[in-house]
């Protein structure tokens, strides 16, 4: 120990500490965006598609279309607003925007209901198109659920679903974000602070006084990295309370495979940003391009969006994001309760990501000199 | 430097009823919560005067400024500037302030056109001024060249244009040379000599004391109190002391026996080491010479070579802040390797063998040749000074001998090492301090210190007394916990340049040491240069001030990437062509332009009330000068020759290296 004290790489450790200490920038990023972000994208960026207005232009007004309407808006999905009075007047409210969804009910609604052919005709704003989709899928059920209700005397459908929900069973939707948003916080703020780490001593001036001390450049570049690790590692240990306090999200899996497989991640994403400040001179070079890398990253994780919902191509091609790896490990050991039977592809890939990125920043580093 | 002499106080200037007063400070006092920066001054310019002020480092210049400027209200006390409160008088201030004020990534019109809008120059006054200052700064050239892309002497012109634009009555300048080299600051001085001819009143603080000799009138201003004003001459004068300048073949001996004398003896009153002489103060000439001749011989040294020189203002400033107690003290660096263990640890090191050595060093960036075919030898226990202009070349070279940068050509031997410069055991023997950023500024004195010391590996025990030197060596004992950001620059370039040695180097780089270090700082710094190259230290320092460059023993001069000449400070001079006459006229300025007309413009320049003048052949052209100011109806009271300074030397050199080209 007390040899270790008197090492080069202590004496490199000890001045990032003291310089991280006195840096409050670094630890307010370090500690707020992580929380803000969680916060956020947990409770107010939900993709459930609740009260959705609607407008009913009731030509019938029959008991069997009054029937209708109450089954349209009895669950909460669709909210009824005053009813329009015309035709125009509906597609006027869809276009402006007060309604979301506008069903028309024609006046010979009751006679083709009893001749077995009515129709109704609706509307749907689908600008946006996945609310729009959704919307259109509930209102299929509910339309047919009605039709269920009317034919009384009709036998039993051939094949009924029992559907079980996994690992979900509320279906909560903060559980899937949860996994999505450390994987999110954890690859902005260390590829940021991973560079800004490296490239500040080039911008302040100091570097060159550095690289003439006895220290090597991998101390060097080592001794930056470890304080950030830890204080990443931290950030982990944070979003996972933040996660199970405030979203209760299920941890089922070991707990000491998503540490390990974390920190495996957070090589990469150190690494990452590292190699951005080996190319750049200027902290604010560095931070401009981390934002422009970052963005596409979290893009084709599967963060925010599933990564089956992307065309074909970008599916492939989000097999080369580390990102996507560390989100389904997460969702798998937090939500699922697997381990590395089940995850032993992604883990391989992390592995595999984080070997070569800490080469390549590390050879980077030392070539940075000429 | 128990002489007695009587501390007159400073003659009050007197004033001539025709010359009006532009400043005048009456009891000028400044209180920052405790301390107490400025302490009762007084003191009065007249209009058109070049006024200079100077002092230590802490010592209330910069806060004088501030004040004067009217940036700041003074807590007690009255200024008058052009008959106005200086808040008032800011419209026809021009002030430039120690840091640059330029816009990096404007150009030099678009930087002069952004001051001109905030003073709200009119545009056409604008165009002709621009052209007029531009033209007079030698920059008209690169009117569309960013700022940032200019040199540090340029920055300081285009900066000096800035402030000019608005054509103030009044110029305020807190150390605007710092960083520039000779050339652009022996030409800056030049236009400032100009601008005062022509009516501007000018107020500049320097730490550099051959440019001090320039002004009309010098203040020397300790602790926030004015010790003396007066003309350069009249501060010589009042010193009461003479210089001589030993030259010996016994150095170091000689040095050690009147160091001693001089703390005992009445007649030696100071002794300064130099890279091939020693200077020494007597009160009285033929008794203190005498003494020292005796001295010598009762040493058993060789006899000296001795030669009466004047005095300089860095000898009555040194002297005079000596006497206030306030020049730092010299404390012996605790070596924990002795000089004998130190030979034997490393083989090759021998007192003559070879530390640095670069053979036809080149260096190409794109099609630029930054350094061409550079021969350096660098042996232990020897000071060696890389010279040159901004830009010829200094850093690159320096970043190749230590291996911090590839050499596109050419060989570099270092401490033993020929291929692998980069070694850990290699740069475990090697110091290194770069041209201003080396410490870091978010951490605090001592745990700079500590970062170094650990890194360098020294050893745990020593550290604490390591420390403790750099410590008491900076004067900053009790102040160890300070943010070192807040250094005032001066002090920061002391403590760094303790950090770099912490661990003994065999072999030191020092890239611009000095750079903002006040003289007598700056006289302690070379004490401890000079201390480890007799302790066997090889060391190579850049420098732009070259009357400490004396202090090297060898020298190379770079002018654009080549060396254009080499030697001893003595053998330099020596070998400089003609001869360097002062020239004592009623018109100075009129006589500098006349005769900048009729010779090339390098070989004149003003010092204060008096021209020099560099004539590559005496015999002929010392009529034709004479009759040239006699026939312009001038007054020649004196013509005299002088001998050269290194400063001199050096752009003889580098003007006659661009001539031929």
């Amino acid at each position: 120990m007390r040899r270790f004290l008197n090492t080069p790489f202590f004496a490199l450790v000890l001045k990032e500490i003291r310089q991280i200490l006195r840096n409050k920038q670094l630890l307010f990023l370090l500690i707020i965006p992580p929380i803000v972000q969680l916060l956020l994208y947990g409770s107010a960026l939900n993709p459930d598609v609740q009260n959705l207005k609607l407008g009913v232009l009731d030509y019938a007004n029959v008991y069997e279309s009054r029937e209708l309407v109450a089954a349209l808006t009895e669950n909460g999905i669709f909210a009824a607003q005053t009813p329009p009075v015309s035709e125009a007047e509906l597609s006027d409210r869809v276009e402006t925007g007060k309604l979301a969804v506008g069903v028309v009910i024609p006046p010979e609604f009751p006679r083709r209901l009893a001749a077995g052919n009515a129709e109704i005709q609706i509307l749907i704003d689908a600008v946006n198109a996945n609310t729009a989709g959704i919307a259109n899928s509930y209102l299929s059920q509910i339309v047919l659920q009605y039709n269920r209700r009317l034919k009384t005397t009709q036998t039993a459908l051939p094949v009924q679903a029992q559907v079980l929900f996994l690992y979900n069973p509320g279906l909560t939707s903060s559980w899937f974000f949860i996994p999505g948003v450390m994987g999110l916080v954890l690859t902005l703020i260390g590829t940021i602070t991973s560079a800004i780490a490296v490239v500040k001593e080039k911008d302040v001036g100091t570097l060159e006084q550095l690289l003439m001390t006895p220290a090597a450049s991998w101390e060097i570049l080592l001794a930056k990295v470890v304080p950030l690790f830890f204080l990443l590692m931290g950030d982990v240990l944070l979003a996972l309370t933040l996660g199970r306090v405030v979203f209760r999200v299920p941890f089922q899996g070991n707990f000491l495979l998503l540490m390990v497989l974390s920190a495996c991640y957070l090589f990469v994403t150190i690494s990452i940003g590292a190699l951005l400040g080996t190319i750049y001179q200027q902290q604010q070079q560095v931070l401009l391009t981390a934002f422009f890398i970052n963005m596409p990253m979290v893009e084709t994780s599967g963060a925010i969006a599933p990564v089956e919902s992307m065309p074909p191509f970008f599916q492939t091609l989000s097999l080369l994001n580390p990102m996507r790896h560390y989100i389904a490990i997460v969702r798998g050991i937090l939500l699922k309760g697997v381990g590395l039977e089940a995850l032993w592809m992604h883990a391989l890939a992390l592995v595999v990501f984080a070997i070569v990125l800490v080469t390549i920043s590390t050879r980077q580093f030392r070539n940075q000199l000429s | 430097m128990n002489q007695p002499f009587s501390i007159a106080p400073p003659p009050l200037p007197i004033c001539d009823p025709t010359t009006a007063i532009a400043i005048s400070a009456k009891g000028l006092h400044k209180q920052y919560g405790t301390l107490e920066a400025v302490r009762g001054i007084d003191f009065a310019i007249e209009q058109g005067e070049l006024f200079g002020l100077i002092g230590p480092d802490g010592a209330g210049k910069t806060t004088t400024f501030h004040i004067l400027g009217g940036v700041m209200e003074a807590t007690a006390g009255e200024v008058i500037v052009l008959g106005r409160s200086p808040q008032d008088a800011r419209s026809v201030t021009g002030y430039l302030t120690q840091q640059f004020s330029l816009y990096l990534d404007l150009s030099i019109n678009e930087n002069l056109q952004y001051v001109a809008g905030l003073r709200q120059v009119p545009d056409e006054v604008f165009q002709q001024r621009r052209n007029q200052y531009l033209r007079l700064m030698d920059l008209d050239r690169f009117g569309d060249r960013l700022a940032g892309q200019l040199s540090g002497g340029m920055k300081q012109k285009l900066s000096l244009c800035c402030a000019l634009i608005a054509q103030p009555q009044v110029l305020l300048l807190d150390e605007p040379t710092t960083g520039v080299d000779p050339v652009s600051r022996r030409e800056f001085w030049d236009v400032l000599a100009e601008l005062s001819a022509d009516g501007m009143t000018i107020v500049v603080a320097t730490p550099y004391l051959d440019e001090a000799e320039r002004c009309h009138r010098v203040a020397l201003m300790y602790d926030g109190q004015i010790q003396q004003i007066g003309t350069p001459a009249e501060l010589r004068v009042s010193l009461g002391l003479h210089r001589l300048e030993v030259r010996t073949s016994q150095l170091a001996a000689t040095e050690r026996v009147l160091a001693q004398a001089s703390e005992t003896d009445g007649e030696i009153a100071d002794v300064q080491v130099f890279g091939d002489r020693l200077d020494v103060l007597v009160a009285n000439l033929q008794r203190g010479e005498a003494q020292l001749r005796f001295l010598l011989r009762q040493h058993q040294l060789s006899a000296p070579e001795i030669e009466l020189a004047e005095p300089t203002l860095e000898n009555v400033f040194v002297t005079r802040l000596r006497q206030q107690g306030a020049a730092p003290q010299f404390f012996p660096f605790p070596r924990s390797r002795g000089g004998n263990q130190t030979l034997q640890s490393s083989t090759s090191k021998t007192q003559n063998s070879v530390a640095i050595s670069a053979q036809h060093l080149s260096r190409v960036f794109g099609n630029f040749q930054a350094v061409n075919k550079v021969d350096i030898d660098v042996h232990y226990g020897e000071i060696f000074g890389l010279l040159g202009a901004n830009g010829a070349g200094k850093t690159t070279t320096i970043k190749m001998l230590c291996g911090l940068l590839e050499a596109s050509s050419g060989k570099v031997f270092l401490g033993g090492e020929t291929g692998n410069l980069r070694s850990a055991d290699l740069r475990r023997r090697i110091g290194y301090m770069s041209q201003k950023f080396t410490l870091y500024d978010d951490l605090t004195i001592v745990q700079n210190l500590e970062f170094y010391s650990g890194v360098y590996g020294v050893p745990s025990k020593l550290r604490r007394e390591k420390i403790d030197w750099v410590l008491a060596t900076c004067g900053l004992v009790g102040q160890e916990t300070m943010l070192t950001g807040q250094l005032p620059g001066g002090w920061k370039q002391r403590v760094a340049f303790g950090a770099s040695v912490l661990h003994e180097p065999d072999i030191l780089f020092l890239d611009e040491p000095t750079s903002g270090v006040d003289p007598v700082a700056r006289r302690q710094f070379w004490k401890l240069i000079n201390d480890f190259a007799r302790n066997g230290t090889a060391i190579l320092v850049t420098t732009h001030y070259l009357e400490e460059a004396e202090q090297c023993n060898r020298m190379s001069f770079m002018v654009a990437g080549e060396i254009a000449a080499e030697g001893s400070p003595s053998e330099l001079k020596a070998a400089q062509p003609g001869q360097l006459f002062e020239v004592v006229v009623d018109r100075p300025q009129f006589a500098s332009n006349l005769l900048k007309h009729h010779f090339d413009p390098w070989r004149i320049s003003i010092f204060a009330d008096r021209l020099h003048v560099v004539l590559d052949h005496p015999d002929q052209e010392v009529a034709g000068l004479r009759s040239l100011l006699t026939s312009h109806h001038l007054i020649l009271h004196s013509l005299r020759p002088i001998p050269f300074s290194l400063e001199d030397a050096f752009i003889g050199i580098v003007k006659r290296a661009q001539e031929n080209r």
